[in-house]
């Protein structure tokens, strides 16, 4: 099966510095995809790429066979391409449901005067949240008085009201404890049920190898190895990080 | 790695009033304390006569409050309002002298405002100037063209037609008298207080019912998120400066017609009692917080307590001091009920 996103020898330069010297990626659809690294591997520099917050020094990047060039955030979204970065991007004081149809309310005329439909953005907020197995129900509730796996909830929600096939989530569980954490993986298989596309920035091995099928290592800006998360445990794939280097530039 | 305290959605109220309900409750509630106290120690505090003076007195201030909060709301401060309602009570009065009809001269006096609220969005926005900063600059320029256009001296003698809106009333009922003196049966509604009431309720539909209210909200809530989201951030603010802008204009006109004079140093300091007025009602500073029914309760107290120390004969000065705990007092609830 064709990927839905691949990235082939992309390489990222900020002036004298390098971040990426050619760095690939193949996401399959429907898969959920782990990108690990090191510090400074290019982790946050290949997402940034994807995610159109910056464009690429040279490289190809193409979603579902066509390739694209994306200047801003918005270009990746229209591609279905929303990325939920670790701060969620949240309203702390407006509702599950403001937050979910942030800029992109619905709207509904009433005696010729244009007005927001609150009733339906309430019902398809539910829907949403709902493909996410998520029991919240009160969608008046503003989002400071949630937890962090149910902001986490209105965050993916908010991607799924922009139709986005690939959601690429950015340290999810860093933050979190452990029931939180746990929440957080539960979420993310249910994007996988309902057939999104989930690219997963994590540190967190035990993360990595309970939710990924396939990870991508990165080191020193370059792929250093793709496997099957299946293949390995926690340990074995903090090894293969720590040792990536050497698997990179075997000089 | 950052300890993370998990916060359980409470259920031990059923009624769980919202921080913003609440704060206007608390804000209503010290309202009525405030007529009852003055009502006891006056009796004439509680008369239909003083009442619509006190209308009449909080319009103004009213409508530079309801600009204030949609601008508070974004995150933030327009401190050009006093200014921008002199400069454009003074062009109504030059535009009205140079034979213009008075309607007209009045919209060309709100445009100006609206004008500098544009001039303050555009600052703000494109030049990343920060509100308090771009507001005092307009400010000083509002103030300055309008004092200078006019060399300092009020406009006087502008025709009757130019008090009515100030001084004219709905439903006034005026009987002969036996003795050939009129006798006023009901002084009715003052013009400048359908107004407020009109733009009251249209700017609580523009923030509650309209898109570009969400989008106020929003950009005050999460700047960041929100421009994410898809919301044009730029163009939110501009239009929130220049609504107060324009509010502040149509103040200025109310002010003007009220004195049938066009006064160049008129509404010095108005900013401030603008400003008062949306954080007695619950508007936040920090932006994304703030509502017009609760700026409109902010102003009324205000109003009523000037009232209410004017007729018990207290002096403007300590009507300042006691404004002034009150703002504290207002923002200080707020934060303990946060707390909690």
């Amino acid at each position: 099966m064709d990927p839905i996103l691949s990235v082939r020898a992309a390489t990222k330069a900020y002036g004298a510095l390098t971040a990426l010297r050619g760095a690939d990626l193949t996401v399959a659809r429907g898969e959920v995809h782990a990108v690990c690294g090191d510090n400074g591997a290019g982790k946050s520099t290949l997402i940034k790429l994807i995610s159109g917050v910056e464009t690429p020094t040279s490289g190809e990047i193409t979603v579902k066979g066509r390739p694209v060039s994306f200047a801003t955030p918005h270009d990746a979204l229209e591609a279905g391409i929303a990325t939920i970065h670790q701060d969620l991007g949240l309203a702390p004081r407006m509702t599950i449901a403001e937050n979910i149809f942030m800029g992109s309310e619905l709207v509904t005329r009433r005696l010729g005067l244009p007005l927001l439909d609150h009733r339906r953005m309430k019902e398809m907020a539910k829907g949403y949240l709902g493909r996410l197995n998520s029991r919240l129900t009160d969608m008046d509730q503003p989002v400071e008085r949630l937890s962090g796996g149910q902001r986490q909830a209105v965050a993916i929600s908010r991607a799924l009201r922009w139709d986005a096939e690939i959601i690429i989530m950015d340290e999810p569980t860093a933050a979190l404890g452990v029931r939180e954490t746990a929440q957080v993986l539960e979420l993310i298989g249910s994007l996988r049920a309902v057939g999104v596309t989930v690219i997963l920035i994590s540190h967190d091995m035990n993360d990595v190898v309970r939710i990924a099928d396939t990870v991508t290592i990165l080191s020193g800006g370059r792929t250093a190895r793709v496997l099957r998360a299946g293949d390995t445990d926690a340990q074995g794939l903090a090894n293969l990080i720590m040792h990536a280097g050497s698997l990179a530039e075997p000089a | 790695m950052v300890e993370f305290t998990e916060r359980k959605p409470s259920a031990r109220w059923k009624f769980r009033p919202s921080a913003g309900l609440f704060h206007r409750m608390s804000a209503f509630l010290t309202l009525l304390l405030l007529i009852a106290a003055f009502s006891f120690g006056n009796a004439a505090f509680l008369s239909v006569n003083n009442g619509l003076t006190i209308l009449l007195q909080t319009s103004v201030i009213g409508l530079l409050g309801i600009g204030m909060t949609m601008v508070i709301i974004t995150g933030g401060i327009d401190l050009s309002v006093g200014s921008v309602l002199a400069l454009s009570g003074t062009v109504t009065g030059m535009a009205v002298k140079a034979g213009l009809p008075v309607l007209p001269a009045m919209a060309v006096g709100v445009l100006v405002g609206a004008a500098c609220g544009l001039f303050n969005g555009f600052v703000i926005t494109k030049m990343r100037i920060t509100p308090f900063v771009a507001t005092l600059g307009m400010m000083l320029i509002a103030r300055g063209l309008a004092l200078q256009l006019t060399g300092a001296a009020p406009i006087s003698q502008l025709g009757e037609a130019f008090g009515v809106l100030g001084n004219g009333a709905l439903f006034r009922m005026v009987e002969m008298g036996a003795n050939g003196f009129p006798k006023v049966i009901f002084p009715g509604i003052p013009y400048p207080v359908i107004l407020l009431a009109v733009v009251a309720l249209a700017a609580a539909y523009l923030l509650r019912r309209r898109q570009t209210g969400r989008h106020i909200y929003a950009t005050g809530s999460n700047e960041e998120a929100a421009r994410l989201s898809g919301v044009r951030v730029h163009r939110t603010k501009i239009i929130a400066y220049t609504l107060s802008g324009a509010l502040a204009g149509l103040a200025g006109n109310v002010l003007m017609s009220r004195l049938i004079t066009a006064q160049p140093s008129e509404g010095v300091m108005y900013e401030l009692d603008a400003i008062a007025a949306a954080v007695i009602g619950g508007a936040s500073l920090m932006g994304g917080v703030g509502n017009v029914s609760g700026t409109m309760i902010g102003a009324f107290i205000i109003g009523v307590l000037r009232n209410g120390l004017n007729m018990a004969g207290t002096s403007a000065f300590i009507q300042q001091i006691v404004i002034g705990f009150v703002v504290i007092g207002a923002v200080y609830v707020d934060q303990i009920r946060n707390r909690r």
